[in-house]
């Protein structure tokens, strides 16, 4: 089922626009042009055919994290259709936004079809964080197909299609073999060293890592260097 | 630098068939013997040769659609005379691997430069120096006239045949089992034609990531002993 689309949007005033879907906004800090919002959960997701909708704003300036308290398990879909997740993220010029989703476990028998599209304008930032885990405890795991596309002023800067759909694909040893979680911290908008970094051409970075907790440690490091470097504005603290 | 050309004219002469053949010929000097296609920083961790033929076919799904897509939107941009940027700036926005632009930028070098001499036409000027190696394809078969569905085919036969060359160099195995696998991979050969041969635009070409591919690319470009560039 569709339960509307979630919208958190910050405006350059500093006003927050705050809608429920399948998640909830809750306000956790609220400053002159930023805010931390976490987004609850209200009602058990995912189940085959459900639609959810994620739209996030931030405008010129301003600066918004988002936190998720659980994992999003897609539960087995029985063969019914395939649940969808869209997800829009609006950064104006000089705006930040810094999100750590919470995993998304794909139950065996589920299937996903997850679309995340961002776009930025000149000198927004962008910090993604983002899990996924094939399958619960003893299990293989259902289908995903995870669609992410970032513009930069209309650039393209990052298209990406992982297809997990079928097994035999997913465990071939050029996709992600014997592995059943991915972890990805994703940087747009400027780039981040690391060692085992994937510099894109255009400014942005994906840091990667297929065991559990692989990126932990470069998340922190990204998460407290944009949260607390010097904006124009007012920062947001680090919790 | 612009990439737009006018006036082209394209004087496809010959066979395609015997373009394909050269264009596909190991011996062609591009520097394709650098390159193993990603299988040398895979059995560098671990992957068998039993394996191979498993992460030929993930590749054939996966990054070289998004090689044979660009090519054949490359194409088609040239035969229109319209600017190849786009086509560029979408290669490069689905090729996250920094080692692996780089690997197919050189690559685009080697081809370049066989272009220019053997199919004069004024295209070339329009390119840059180190043009990613689907662009240079894609103008190739546009000018020698090779069509969509044999320019998709000699991406792949490309992919697997380099594989299977470098596991030679890597593991002492008999030609005729990697040469097999050459073969075995035509069926996904042309699944590829049919998902690639008809685009046109580059918001079509496709974006299916191997993250194992890009991953082991870049712990590759770090490493101190390698034959293979990439």
């Amino acid at each position: 089922m569709s339960a509307g689309t979630t919208r958190v949007a910050l405006r350059r005033d500093g006003s927050l626009d705050l809608s429920v879907g399948a998640f909830s906004p809750k306000v956790l800090h609220r400053g002159p042009q930023t805010a931390r919002v976490a987004l609850v959960g209200t009602r058990a997701l995912l189940l085959a055919g459900d639609h959810v909708d994620v739209h996030v704003e931030v405008e010129d300036g301003c600066a918004l994290e988002l936190v998720e308290v659980a994992a999003t398990v897609a539960y087995n879909g029985r063969g019914g259709p395939a649940a969808r997740w869209d997800v829009h993220l609006g950064l104006g010029a000089g705006a930040l936004l810094v999100w750590e989703a919470q995993p998304l476990v794909v139950a065996d028998g589920a299937d996903v079809d997850r679309d995340l599209h961002a776009d930025l304008d000149g000198g927004a930032l962008l910090a993604l964080r983002e899990t996924i885990v094939l399958g619960r405890t003893g299990e293989s795991g259902g289908r995903l197909r995870a669609r992410t596309t970032a513009e930069m002023d209309g650039v393209p800067l990052l298209v990406e299609d992982l297809d997990l759909r079928e097994t035999s694909l997913r465990s071939s040893p050029a996709v992600l073999g014997s592995s059943r979680q991915l972890e990805t911290v994703a940087v747009l908008g400027r780039r981040v060293e690391h060692p085992d970094a994937l510099q894109l051409e255009g400014p942005g970075t994906l840091v990667r890592s297929l065991v559990p907790g692989g990126t932990s440690a470069c998340w922190a490091a990204v998460r407290a260097d944009l949260l607390t470097a010097p904006r124009g504005t007012d920062t947001l603290p680090p919790t | 630098m612009p990439l737009r050309h006018t006036a082209a004219s394209f004087n496809a002469s010959g066979s395609p068939d015997l373009v394909l053949a050269l264009l596909a010929d190991a011996r062609l000097p591009v520097g394709g013997h650098t390159q193993s296609a990603g299988v040398e920083p895979a059995m560098a961790q671990g992957l068998t040769s039993a394996e191979v033929p498993a992460f030929v076919a993930g590749r054939l799904r996966t990054v070289v659609a998004v090689e044979a897509g660009t090519a054949v939107v490359a194409r088609h941009h040239v035969l229109a005379g319209a600017d190849l940027r786009p086509v560029r700036l979408a290669w490069a926005a689905r090729t996250p691997s920094g080692p692996l632009r780089t690997a197919s930028e050189n690559l685009g070098r080697g081809y370049l430069r066989l272009a220019g001499r053997l199919w004069p036409h004024p295209v070339w000027a329009t390119f840059e120096r180190t043009p990613p190696r689907p662009l240079v394809l894609g103008a190739i078969a546009a000018i020698a006239g090779l069509d969509a569905a044999r320019l998709v085919r000699l991406c792949g036969h490309e992919d697997v045949a380099t594989v299977s060359a470098a596991v030679l160099k890597l593991d002492p195995l008999d030609p005729l089992v990697t040469t097999g696998w050459v073969l075995a991979a035509h069926p996904l050969v042309e699944e590829l034609v049919t998902r690639c041969a008809s685009l046109t635009d580059p918001g079509e070409i496709p974006a299916t990531s191997a993250p194992l591919v890009e991953q082991l690319s870049v712990q590759h470009s770090h490493a101190k002993q390698r034959l293979f560039h990439a």
